[in-house]
């Protein structure tokens, strides 16, 4: 499961913009680290990431820390270095001996990890994307879906929904919710797809 | 999936929705191609319907349910006990200790992003990984549908399949990565018709050093590809005590 990786349109240009916390129960552990991963949860919650599991669906808060525990998973966005960088911090501190993954660019992890006393354990890079290429929708699109890294939010939305930000009907942040929705593991940044969905309503 | 058509409004809010384009209109009516249709579960999940006519079947039979199982993130994969398509690869790793600093994993996933695939692509695709000494995944659900390991082939019946996306998972030794995935990118361009995401998974050095993707930065610029400046860093938290 790829997952968080292969987005596109990050850049050390804008630093900080992007960063997505998974955490992850090895399946032989899920049921002794049951309660750990719930705390992850709770954790989480508490710095109020731009989106996380379970927000697509409309789960109601009460009931992400059972699912967490039942998915072994929890995921989140965040789009500023400080929380996430707190986030972690604590995490370290409490020592749940559960995996923790950071998304986002290298340079942006290093300082995370510089922070916190972490080292980088394990990278997962991208090298490209190959084949049949003249397949893909235009860049600034590519740079919405491929936020979902089960690929279930649609090219033909991402079009839809810049003609009703462009006729009035929608503003780019309710877009941005909208798109949000189908990814069903919470890691589209709808901060960053707003931003985007704006710069295509003025092309 | 299917559409009611006693309850469809003919309203055409579904079509955009679709990440495959399975909606049509045909002869006045809402309907689904089945061609298309990957079974990801967006439309219904999504209420996009408000009159409640994008329905889904009692049962998906088999092979059509291995579209679900590599489309739908919530369908259970009982082969690895991971939900979607993929497994826990790097993301557990300072728990299983999988990728060693010897070897480096490879991730070729077949119709992401957005484009899907048949299953016939990722055949092509297994049987060129064994046929360069790819060691596949243990929990990796393609294995499920191998016929025949040895040589990468999948079962005949699976092979018409369509689905979002299909991940094939597998370990070189470190020293012939850079050989391998030269190799892959040819082979990809030249005779898989769709398109395919590679990335690879390398332990970092004591440091935290990220020297395999040095070594991609090189193979980029005779091959004209540029390594993503971000990615996934599993941070070592389980080892913290």
């Amino acid at each position: 499961m790829t997952h968080t990786l292969d987005r596109i349109g990050l850049s050390e240009n804008h630093s900080g913009e992007e960063i997505v916390i998974l955490c992850m129960v090895h399946y032989k552990h899920k049921e002794e680290k049951s309660e750990e991963i719930q705390e992850i949860a709770r954790t989480v919650l508490k710095y109020k990431p731009n989106n996380f599991i379970g927000f697509p669906l409309s789960i109601p808060e009460e009931y992400l820390l059972p699912m967490a525990a039942q998915a072994g998973i929890v995921t989140a966005v965040f789009t500023d270095m400080s929380s996430i960088t707190s986030l972690v911090r604590e995490l370290r501190e409490k020592a749940l001996g559960i995996s923790v993954v950071l998304s986002g660019l290298f340079s942006d992890v290093r300082k995370i990890c510089d922070e916190t006393g972490l080292t980088e354990h394990t990278t997962h890079y991208t090298a490209g994307v190959f084949g049949k290429t003249d397949e893909l929708p235009d860049h600034l699109t590519l740079e919405i879906t491929t936020q979902c890294g089960h690929a279930l939010v649609s090219s033909h939305y991402v079009s839809n929904i810049v003609k009703k930000i462009r006729k009035g009907m929608l503003t780019s942040e309710e877009g941005a919710e909208l798109l949000a929705k189908p990814c069903v593991c919470g890691i589209v940044n709808k901060k960053r797809t707003a931003e985007i969905l704006a710069k295509m309503a003025q092309l | 999936m299917y559409v009611d058509q006693d309850l469809c409004r003919k309203c055409a809010d579904c079509l955009p929705i679709c990440p495959v384009g399975a909606f049509e209109i045909r002869n006045k009516k809402i309907v689904i191609n089945y061609d298309s249709c990957v079974e990801c579960g967006v439309c219904l999940r999504s209420g996009i319907c408000t009159e409640g006519a994008i329905k889904q079947v009692d049962e998906i039979p088999y092979p059509r349910i291995i579209r679900a199982a590599f489309s739908d993130p919530l369908h259970h994969h009982e082969s690895t006990e991971v939900l979607g398509r993929g497994t826990e690869e790097m993301k557990t790793n300072d728990v299983k200790d999988e990728f060693t600093e010897g070897n480096v994993g490879f991730s070729l996933e077949l119709g992401r992003p957005g484009v899907a695939t048949k299953l016939s692509e990722l055949d092509k695709v297994t049987r060129e990984v064994i046929s360069l000494g790819g060691e596949f995944a243990t929990y990796n659900p393609v294995l499920s549908l191998m016929e025949n390991p040895d040589t990468g082939a999948l079962k005949s019946e699976v092979l018409g399949e369509r689905v979002l996306s299909a991940i094939a998972e597998f370990i070189v030794p470190r020293e012939r990565a850079m050989d391998v995935l030269g190799e892959l990118v040819t082979f990809i361009n030249h005779s898989v018709d769709t398109v395919v995401t590679v990335s690879l998974i390398a332990r970092n050095d004591e440091n935290g050093g990220h020297s395999l993707l040095d070594d991609l930065k090189k193979l980029g610029q005779e091959l004209g590809f540029n390594p993503y400046p971000n990615g996934k860093v599993n941070v070592g938290m389980a080892l913290v005590r």
